[in-house]
């Protein structure tokens, strides 16, 4: 019996150190929504934490909620970007009865139910960055960054421009399943297609989400296809990955490196020259478009069949439809790269 | 030695391939491959004494960040070097105290530090990743000396410091002897605990030594590297023909069999598998080569 | 030894309500019907898989596979329906004897062949995975029909139906591992493999059944995770080996073989899906989660070892 006692007495400590550290990590505002009262609660979810991305997503919506002013804002979301961890997000913020929930979905048609399940229980449901099924989750808007389309477009004309027309071309992705990469790899073969018919595609490689393995497979698709031209790496793991294996295989400016990633992490690469432009849309801005639009969904001044929203220092931006536009994807070159801190 | 002449008969399958046997690309693929060597030397000794560490991969990341913060910090290279190493050392230390003095089985151990750990290195960079670093620390992993390249160099020395280390001296002995039979080393007089203790900090240590080389040799720091790691650690020291259950083995079959993966991973770009397809022929390989070893041990056994 | 067992299942319920009164205190929503049946409807599928696992462990075994074997059949399920245009009531059964068969490979390895089970599952998990991506090309089936939703989606009673799907195989697990001459085989198997095979059980055959059931538990955790989340992905099931894993040694499985059982392995589940939750509501963020869970996985063992040896002087 006594064993059991200590054993009783050890567990009594590791959960009071646990509730401890609970403690700290809550906001000072109150315990829970139900305390809240007047505040409206914003809960923002990532697909993932721990990449530079949504750092600077988290760090707009933050913005925002300090600007806006009574908001109480939760960002936290799984560290592995995996739909079945997001879902108990979800469902423990429903149980909070937050007032918004906005979410980066992982997949579209996963995430649905729980984001119905919300909407039943009255708490507002919009999406950011990647949409979920609009009609099985009825989520209110979505906060499109840019459409697939116009990145692959975008993607893909940058490399003519860099390569040639007739360019043989590698794609560096993620993993094979990432949808948004899928989507987009999708858009570029179309588009290659229609208005560059002589750019081949020769090999499409996934690294998953492995900084090393997309450096050796840059190097390894070098080395087998000696005549490819121009590489895209359209992860924020992949691209900088692939910029390394061109500069150090010293064919910088022989071989054209376009993609995806945030300034910070290519800023180097376009210094020097390895990149020429990187295309993105400001994740800082998304993450503060994403809170304006929850207050004002929220509050019911966002309603459908709106077709402008006034978003604070972003001006006016365009609602189509139930998704609302941050614009079209910006470009970073030597020019006005420093001026970006994300 | 059969993992060796599975690399050698692997080597002329893709050697067919336009431009695979040059000298630059073999001398990427050892490249590629140091980091993973040289964890697989620290996990052939933890293996070798009967543990194992699924921490591993979660412990490079700690390194790696620990590196990176180091060498923008600005401190002298000496530093730069050692702190990855002594902080690798340090997880090693509480593994290895977890396993050896409060004798909780080194699986449970590691896969909780797998989650403290990795959940700690978000915790502490906020996921930020960390770039501009400065060109001292880059010259770590893509110097050279004397023409060969430090990674390189590095792998090699760990190589030969830890077969040394297992074959020649008391220590070593030890190690096998502890993994092979831990009750009859303990009835020999031999310090098991400490021994065990020993070899997870050695482990450790190397892992920081891994993460050291893998992260200099990139211009940006993923706070999340490592993810697999421990798989295709502990995949090199089994296809190596290390006894999974301690007591047997060689760092050189390790050696081999992380570069054999790395072999397979660059050959099946070169011979253009497709790249759906291209992780089930690895896994494949690896299953030939370790059913081709039991085999073979097995009727040597008879 | 029975005694024993008893006795730690018992430190994990006190454990368990332990926990819950600290989340309750961490947030008053934890302890509502919704937010526990919602916890046990999240951990109902690695559940399936936890259990089978435990009796693997207990054999002194290991499947690392599990993630993969859902990912695969998960996949021929979803193939089977919208390539081969069978009705799921086809689909399912083959998709279920499909992980059998892989468990049963897995088993074969392990048993003929004679390489150990970390080796052999670490292998296929690589290798299963690489086939379920090469196979679907990558791509994820959807729009299932609404019946099939229902064992993922729907309730009996109030009750989520995997969590019935759950209760129902536990129960026929805990009874075949302590009631009958089988589940003896397998403690024994564990405890002493040479002795057992000594004594006349067929140790080999049995070893291959626990495989095959492993296999056959991830291809039924494929099932209902699928309707779950309404579609099919290779990558399904992705991480699924460690948490089921972890739920059976924080419940008090060995993972030397020979003792453990799945009434330990369900608590321990709760625990994890519990901490995660009162956590969440607490908004703890998730990595420090993530390193709680490990944690509390280290030191709930040390306060069992320690406990025991010191009852023992």
């Amino acid at each position: 019996m006594q064993t059991a006692f200590r054993v009783a007495l050890a567990a009594i400590a590791l959960f009071c150190l646990m509730s401890a550290c609970g403690k700290r990590q809550a906001p000072s505002t109150g315990t829970g929504a139900t305390g809240a009262g007047t505040k409206l609660v914003i809960a923002v979810m990532p697909k993932l934490k721990g990449i530079d991305y949504f750092n600077a997503v988290e760090r707009g919506a933050r913005e925002a909620a300090q600007e806006l002013g009574n908001i109480d804002l939760t960002y936290d979301g799984p560290t592995e970007g995996k739909v079945d961890q997001q879902i108990p997000f979800i469902e423990s913020w429903t149980l909070q009865k937050v007032n918004v929930i906005a979410v980066a979905c992982n997949d579209p048609d996963a995430i649905s139910p729980a984001l119905k399940r919300a909407r039943d229980k009255g708490v507002h449901v919009i999406t950011y960055d990647a949409d979920a099924n609009a009609e099985k989750s009825g989520r209110e808007f979505f906060v499109n960054q840019a459409t697939f389309e116009d990145i692959g477009r975008a993607l893909v004309d940058e490399m003519a421009a860099q390569a040639g027309e007739e360019a043989k071309v590698a794609i560096v992705s993620s993993s094979p399943t990432a949808p948004n990469q899928n989507a987009w790899i999708a858009v570029m073969k179309r588009y290659m297609a229609e208005k560059y018919p002589k750019m081949q595609i020769i090999t499409i490689q996934y690294p998953e989400e492995d900084q090393g393995r997309a450096f050796s497979m840059t190097q390894d698709i070098l080395k087998t296809y000696p005549d490819v031209k121009g590489v895209f790496g359209i992860s924020s793991v992949a691209f900088p990955g692939a910029a390394d294996a061109v500069r150090q295989a010293g064919k910088r400016g022989q071989v054209a490196v376009v993609g995806l990633s945030t300034p910070k992490s290519m800023r180097e690469f376009v210094k020097d020259g390895t990149v020429k432009t990187v295309i993105l849309w400001n994740p800082v801005d998304l993450g503060y478009l994403t809170v304006y639009v929850a207050k004002a969904v929220a509050e019911g001044t966002l309603k459908p069949g709106a077709t402008e929203f006034e978003a604070g220092r972003l001006g006016k931006v365009k609602v189509e439809g139930d998704q609302v536009l941050l614009g079209p994807p910006m470009k970073f070159t030597i020019q006005n790269i420093d001026q970006y801190d994300f | 030695m059969s993992v060796g002449v599975f690399l050698v008969l692997l080597l002329g399958y893709f050697g067919a391939t336009p431009g695979f046997l040059r000298v630059e690309n073999l001398r990427d693929i050892l490249i590629n491959a140091a980091p993973l060597i040289i964890a697989a030397c620290g996990m052939t000794m933890v293996i070798v004494a009967g543990m194992i560490d699924i921490s591993a991969g979660s412990a490079l990341a700690v390194c790696a960040v620990v590196a990176g913060l180091t060498a923008k910090s600005g401190a002298a290279l000496p530093f730069v070097v050692l702190l990855p190493i002594l902080t690798g050392a340090l997880i090693g230390a509480v593994n290895g105290w977890l396993v050896a003095a409060a004798r909780i089985p080194a699986i449970i151990v590691t896969l909780g530090m797998m989650s403290v750990l990795r959940g700690g290195v978000i915790w502490w960079t906020r996921g930020e990743w960390i770039g501009n670093l400065p060109a001292s620390f880059s010259a770590v992993g893509r110097g050279e000396v004397a023409g060969v390249p430090v990674p390189v160099l590095v792998a090699t020395s760990v190589v030969l410091a830890t077969a040394l280390l297992l074959s020649r001296t008391p220590l070593g002995r030890h190690v096998y002897a502890v993994g092979g039979n831990p009750l009859a080393a303990a009835r020999m007089g031999i310090p098991v605990g400490r021994v065990l203790w020993l070899v997870f900090v050695m482990h450790g240590a190397l892992l920081g030594l891994s993460a050291l080389v893998y992260a200099s040799r990139f211009s940006v720091i993923q706070s999340n590297a490592g993810a697999g790691f421990e798989l295709l650690t502990i995949s090199a020291v089994v296809v190596g023909g290390v006894n999974i259950f301690g007591g047997q083995g060689t760092v050189w079959g390790s050696a081999i069999g992380g570069l054999l993966l790395q072999v397979i991973s660059t050959g099946l770009i070169f011979r253009r598998v497709s790249e759906y397809w291209a992780p089930s022929v690895q896994g494949a390989l690896v299953l030939l080569a370790v059913v081709a070893d039991a085999l073979r041990t097995r009727r040597a056994g008879r | 030894m029975k005694r024993l067992a008893v006795r730690r299942e018992a430190v994990l319920v006190v454990l368990l309500l332990v926990e819950m009164v600290v989340m309750q205190a961490l947030s008053p929503l934890f302890l509502t019907p919704d937010n526990l049946i919602e916890v046990v409807r999240q951990s109902a599928e690695i559940g399936l898989i936890a259990l089978a696992m435990t009796l693997v462990i207990i054999t002194a075994g290991i499947d690392l596979s599990v993630g993969s074997i859902v990912g695969l059949s998960v996949i021929t399920m979803g193939m089977l329906w919208e390539d081969a245009r069978l009705p799921l009531s086809v689909a399912v059964p083959l998709a279920l004897f499909a992980g059998a068969l892989m468990g049963g490979f897995n088993g074969a390895l392990v048993t003929v062949v004679g390489i150990p089970p970390l080796i052999v599952t670490l292998a296929t998990m690589a290798g299963f995975r690489g086939i379920a991506l090469g196979m679907s090309q990558a791509r994820s089936i959807r729009n299932f029909p609404e019946g099939f939703l229902w064992l993922g989606q729907g309730y009996v009673g109030g009750v989520p139906v995997q969590v019935w799907i759950l209760a129902a195989a536990a129960l026929l697990f805990h009874l075949a591992l302590t009631r009958t001459a089988w589940g003896r085989a397998l403690l024994s198997i564990g405890a002493n493999e040479a002795a057992t095979r000594l004594s006349g059980v067929p140790v080999n055959r049995v070893k291959i059944q626990v495989y095959v059931l492993s296999g056959f538990m991830s291809a039924l955790a494929a099932v209902v995770y699928a309707a779950h989340v309404s579609v099919a992905k290779p990558d399904a099931g992705l991480g699924f080996e460690l948490t089921a894993i972890t739920a059976v040694v924080l419940g008090g499985t060995a993972v030397s073989g020979g003792e453990g059982g799945v009434l330990g392995t369900l608590i321990a589940l709760l625990m994890v899906g519990f901490l995660r939750s009162g956590l969440t509501l607490a908004r703890v963020p998730a990595e420090a989660q993530d390193m709680m869970v490990g944690l509390l996985l280290i030191l709930v063992v040390a306060v069992d070892r320690w406990s025991r040896r010191s009852g023992r002087e």
